[in-house]
């Protein structure tokens, strides 16, 4: 099977983050990290080609810092990958950049799956993967927590998440895209032979020009950007101060005797 | 005038409470702008479009036995119809599962721009200015449509229910809907455990801060013992395999209510909180002063909750 699976490098979501000129955050002071949901995506991506062969491709859009996202998908065992690299093609909202990562799995001709992460840590839009699949005239499912492929290799028998604890089990066929879910499996980690591997593994680069990307930018954007700020709560917790022993004496105090529910 | 159109929601022919939040979102917004607010429904009858008359005043019947279920594919398919028979300003969608899964198809298939995820509308100058989160809760982002018609989601809980009690008028749509390219196979509960959370008093609940299956148990199971409550836990636990998938909480796992909730190395995602906001008490202990998790809690403590949690053991002696 020839599986793509679309890589996004999110900021660390511990880090401290500052807003700057109400637009971007401050991104010298942030840790990169591979989106969690991409990670169950790269593992059940390298799990159908263990079982059915072919290979796992990997498309990632982004900063030139987004390679070390791409090289980890590597060395967990992706066989190569192309780095949709274009400061336009950023610049544009999720429409621009699905139809970036479109022209970027068009290029490979013949995929039979696409898999995605349910939705960005960060922008946590959950809509890349529904663009994709509706942009390349495939089906699609999200939320996905379970694939099963049939022996033909074209008949998918997929579990989707539900309220609840709750799974739909659907049939459909490939070419298909799929959203993946977390705990659908436990994603390796890279070994070091992986991580040696993965070093000279191919990382194509392309420009939104080479891939024929019409829409770019804010223009090619459905959507305007205004700004961005940090929450205003009505409500924030009592705080208690002290160090962890006597903070901790402070609120079984108050669990006893303020709130009474202990 | 133009409408501002809330797609409803069903599961097993129950209405979703997403569906009567956005008809409330739909009459704020539609007075901002001057339009109206009205409702599609799609389903194998028109019983739950009446339901939904009961809400907003006008709804849209798309009736078709294959509707029985909701379908991506088909769903999209019934937006386009309603949008192109009426006058259609704005969609709304709930940011559910089902909203999840053809929101954005919806979107392109009428051209319109989607905002998704937002948990607030304000119309400034006659163009509808969404709210949402980003960085798991931690900064919120504004932003609008350039296009026409825009499409949105909302989550859980942005609005509150809009009370029954109007007369819509139920008017009905007719379209040819193809064949689906999925087909649904049946619906299996996964979640069925030996333990059932959600009539404890108690929760002692531990997130990915707890770092390991061993210190899980350690802190966290132990302090439940201690307070004569159940354990619980936030989703990426459950992932790891650290404790039962029975004890999740949140969105796709329990809804609990105790007396006493707390949250330890737990960020505060929206999904945890949609199922434990209810809680009477919620204390988060965290070392991050920034995450979301205190902004709903009653106590707080900002500190290293292996340092806390055992001091507490020993206070509760
Ligand atoms: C450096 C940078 C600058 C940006 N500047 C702007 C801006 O100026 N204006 C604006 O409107 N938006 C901007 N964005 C946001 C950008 O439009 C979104 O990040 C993008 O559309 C994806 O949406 P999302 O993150 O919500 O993904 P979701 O739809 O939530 O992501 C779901 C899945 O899609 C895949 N995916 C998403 N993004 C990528 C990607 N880049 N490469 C590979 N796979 C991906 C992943 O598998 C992910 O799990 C910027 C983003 C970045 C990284
Ligand atoms: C469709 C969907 C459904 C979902 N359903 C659920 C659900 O039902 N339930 C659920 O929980 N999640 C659910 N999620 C996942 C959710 O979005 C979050 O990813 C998840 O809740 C995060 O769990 P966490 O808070 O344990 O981890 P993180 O967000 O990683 O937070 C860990 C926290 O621990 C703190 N910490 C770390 N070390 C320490 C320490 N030593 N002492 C104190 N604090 C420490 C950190 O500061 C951080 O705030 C769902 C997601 C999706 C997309």
């Amino acid at each position: 099977m020839k599986i793509v699976v679309l890589v996004k490098e999110v900021p660390d979501m511990e880090s401290k983050f500052k807003i700057v000129g109400d637009a971007k955050i401050d991104e010298s002071q942030i840790a990169f990290k591979m989106n969690d949901f991409d990670e169950y995506a790269v593992e059940a991506a390298l799990q159908l080609k263990e079982k059915f062969g072919g290979e796992v491709v990997i498309v990632s859009s982004g900063p030139d810092r987004v390679t070390k996202e791409v090289r980890q998908a590597f060395a967990m065992g992706a066989d190569w990958g192309i780095h949709v690299s274009d400061p336009q093609i950023d610049e544009g909202d999720n429409f621009v950049v699905a139809g970036a990562l479109v022209k970027a799995i068009e290029s490979l001709g013949g995929v039979d799956l696409v898999m995605t992460g349910v939705q960005a840590e960060d922008d946590q839009a959950a809509l890349t993967g529904v663009f994709v699949a509706d942009m390349l005239n495939f089906s699609h499912c999200t939320n996905v927590v379970k694939i099963e492929v049939g022996a033909d290799q074209k008949s998918l028998t997929i579990n989707r998440e539900l309220e609840g604890g709750l799974n739909e089990v659907l049939e459909m066929a490939t070419p298909a895209v799929l959203t993946i879910q977390s705990g659908i499996n436990q994603p390796r980690y890279p070994t070091l032979p992986g991580i040696m591997k993965a070093k000279k593994k191919r990382l194509d680069l392309k420009k939104a020009a080479d891939l024929g990307v019409g829409a770019i930018g804010e223009a090619g954007s459905k959507t305007k950007f205004h700004k961005i700020f940090f929450p205003v709560s009505e409500h924030k917790a009592e705080i208690i101060q002290g160090d962890a022993k006597a903070a901790a004496k402070t609120l079984v105090d108050k669990l006893r005797n303020e709130a009474k529910v202990i | 005038m133009a409408r501002i159109l809330v797609i409803a929601e069903q599961r097993n022919g129950k209405l979703s409470e997403a569906t009567l939040e956005l008809c409330k979102a739909a009459k704020e917004i539609a007075s901002g702008l001057g339009a109206t607010p009205a409702a599609a429904v799609f389903y194998k009858d028109d019983s739950i479009a009446k339901e939904v008359a009961n809400y907003i005043p006008e709804v849209f019947a798309v009736v078709d036995a294959k509707l029985a279920s909701y379908d991506a594919d088909l769903f999209v398919q019934a937006v386009k119809a309603v949008v192109e028979a009426q006058d259609v300003k704005g969609v709304l969608i709930p940011h559910s599962y089902d909203g999840v899964d053809y929101a954005g198809k919806a979107a392109l298939a009428i051209g319109a721009g989607i905002v998704s995820n937002c948990n607030k509308a304000a119309v400034e100058g006659g163009t509808v200015v969404f709210t949402r989160n980003t960085y798991n809760g931690k900064i919120q982002e504004q932003r609008s449509v350039k296009t026409d018609k825009f499409v949105a989601t909302f989550e859980k809980g942005a609005y509150d229910k809009e009370a029954a009690g109007g007369a819509g008028s139920v008017t009905a749509v007719s379209v040819s809907l193809t064949d689906s390219r999925r087909k649904i196979k049946e619906v299996i509960a996964t979640m069925a455990g030996s333990v059932d959370i959600s009539q404890a008093k108690i929760i002692v609940s531990g997130g990915r801060g707890t770092k390991e299956k061993d210190k899980y148990n350690d802190v966290i199971v132990n302090l439940a013992k201690k307070l004569g409550g159940e354990y619980g836990a936030s989703r990426p636990v459950v992932d790891a395999g650290w404790t039962d998938a029975a004890r999740q909480v949140g969105q796709s796992g329990k809804t609990v209510v105790p007396v006493l909730y707390v949250a330890a190395g737990i960020s505060g995602a929206i999904q945890h909180v949609a199922g434990m906001k209810g809680s009477q008490c919620i204390v988060a202990i965290n070392k991050d002063p920034e995450a979301p998790i205190f902004n709903i809690a009653t106590y707080g403590i900002v500190g290293d909750l292996f340092e806390v949690i055992p001091a507490m053991m020993e206070a509760l002696g």
